[in-house]
């Protein structure tokens, strides 16, 4: 790894947040490097959403730091959030709002001056020139995605933080969307993903960590996770295709009790 | 490392006003709903103009207007952007929550001030009320008052309640409320008791702070009475609504 991807973009430190009694996130620690895209995985309730929403700013968390391009996001709010671009898990904009005024406002909110032609060659890259006039709700939800990745990221941030961006997509969707998602990669930018779908955290992700029950299991390369974790008796127990998947391994380390 | 630029608040306020007046504009159904009550009443209430007078009939107006506004058009958009989780795509981005909410109050506002504009016009026109430019000014000034109670207790409703439709059934049923409670306690058919509760409800101060304000001279130690429980109502319901407000329904 050369310096410039061992630049940590991301810091996360023994993060704790509680709702009432309830522990929904352990002492969670782990870093995101410059150029890298780190898939946080986990069963559903395993607290990959409020760890980003603590990262995000949405969500007061106990203890712990985030700091985020050397800014701590709990006492520079601000800078954090300026410093990153965020796609939520269910992205709703102001349905009264066109496709060209929704990127305005958040250029404007992020101080980006977006001239037409800036505009239309943004609409242009993501293939929506003609859906300028559109309002959000009008677009397919591939294309609903297309904008609010292309949102999250219309103020060039260090950090992007991406909550299970692919789902409900189609498989051609999907496989542009994570063009895109490695494109901000080549681009320097570092990116934190969640998903459920363990082909595509193998397919895009450089490196991931596991999350259940609030604690974070292990972090590695996908591949690094299947050649660790291969010959273990419960990988193997779960395993269906006859080789071992980042799939088999997952079920493994977080069981196969479905979760509510 | 690269430095982060924040934006400036002039410059975040500018970018959610202009969206924000945008949404407004493209709702026109919804605002002419706040139009509705008001107008139906300054031009149905023509003949009272010459027995309780001019100001009465336009402050009458003018207040349920204010109701509206606060009631169904803030309570309804809050309860809606908060449920489709607007508020939370604005607030990882660097927009402080108070930014958002100026944003929202100012529109709201501008809708008092177009609202009480349109009333002294149709008020003019269709009933030949004119007040004095101290008292058109005033009225302004203290229609903003009255609003801020009724926007201060569409923020209670949206603190207390989170599901969008059960705010929208509530906010309805309070303006129901005031509704009536303006047209029969406020005159006394309701009996003495319920016309004094009703002239120091929220509805009642107003109606006799925006009364008070259209005619100058009329100004009495009631008026200023009512314009500080207006006030107090303000502050309590504030307090209360942002106290309880969650940015999301989650």
């Amino acid at each position: 790894m050369d310096n410039n991807q061992s630049e940590s973009i991301l810091k996360v430190t023994d993060l704790c947040v509680q709702y009432g009694t309830f522990k929904a996130v352990k002492e969670v620690s782990f870093d995101v490097r410059k150029g890298e895209i780190f898939g946080l995985l986990g069963p559903n309730g395993a607290g990959k959403t409020s760890t980003l929403s603590a990262i995000e700013g949405l969500i007061k968390y106990q203890s712990g730091t985030v700091i985020v391009d050397g800014h701590n996001a709990k006492e520079k709010p601000l800078y954090a959030r300026a410093a990153m671009g965020v796609q939520l898990q269910s992205t709703s904009f102001q349905p009264e709002l066109k496709v060209s005024e929704i990127l305005q406002l958040f250029a404007g909110i992020y101080g980006v001056k977006l001239t037409n032609e800036k505009l239309t060659a943004i609409l242009k890259d993501i293939s929506l020139e003609d859906a300028a006039g559109k309002r959000f709700g009008q677009l397919s939800g591939g294309q609903q995605q297309r904008v609010s990745l292309v949102i999250s990221t219309i103020h060039n941030p260090r950090l992007v933080l991406l909550d299970e961006p692919t789902t409900g997509l189609d498989p051609q969707s999907r496989r542009q969307l994570w063009e895109r998602i490695e494109a901000i990669r080549e681009h320097g930018h570092a990116v934190v993903l969640t998903t459920h779908s363990m082909e595509e955290a193998e397919s895009v992700c450089d490196r991931i960590g596991i999350i259940d029950h609030g604690k974070v299991i292990t972090i590695d390369t996908p591949q690094a996770l299947i050649e660790k974790h291969k010959n273990d008796p419960e990988v193997i127990a779960v395993s269906r295709k006859g080789r071992v998947t980042l799939e088999d391994v997952f079920i493994a380390l977080t069981g196969k009790a479905v979760r509510a | 490392m690269e430095e982060t630029i924040i934006p400036k608040t002039s410059t975040v306020l500018a970018a959610l006003l202009k969206a924000d007046f945008t949404t407004v504009w493209r709702n026109r159904r919804a605002v002419v709903m706040v139009f509705l009550v008001p107008l139906v009443i300054i031009v149905s209430f023509k003949d009272l103009v010459k027995t309780a007078g001019g100001p009465f009939v336009l402050s009458d107006s003018l207040a349920y207007g204010l109701i509206a506004i606060g009631l169904m058009g803030y309570t309804n958009s809050i309860a809606r952007d908060r449920d489709k989780g607007i508020f939370q795509r604005l607030r990882v981005a660097p927009a402080s929550n108070w930014t958002i909410m100026m944003s929202r109050l100012f529109v709201q506002l501008t809708m008092i001030i177009v609202v009480t504009t349109v009333i002294f016009i149709v008020g003019f026109d269709y009933d030949k009320i004119s007040l004095t430019a101290t008292g058109y000014l005033l009225t302004y000034f203290t229609a903003i008052i009255g609003g801020a109670v009724y926007l201060a207790l569409g923020q209670v409703i949206v603190g207390l309640i989170k599901n969008p439709e059960t705010v929208n059934s509530t906010s309805r049923l309070i303006y129901f409320t005031f509704v009536i409670v303006g047209m029969f306690g406020g005159t006394g058919r309701l009996g003495p008791q319920m016309q004094q509760l009703t002239q120091w409800s929220p509805y009642g101060t107003v109606q006799t702070i925006m009364a008070g304000g259209m005619v100058p001279g009329s100004w009495t130690m009631d008026t200023t009475n009512a314009l500080l429980v207006t006030l107090g109502y303000t502050v309590v319901f504030a307090v209360i609504g942002i106290k309880n407000f969650k940015w999301n329904t989650k």
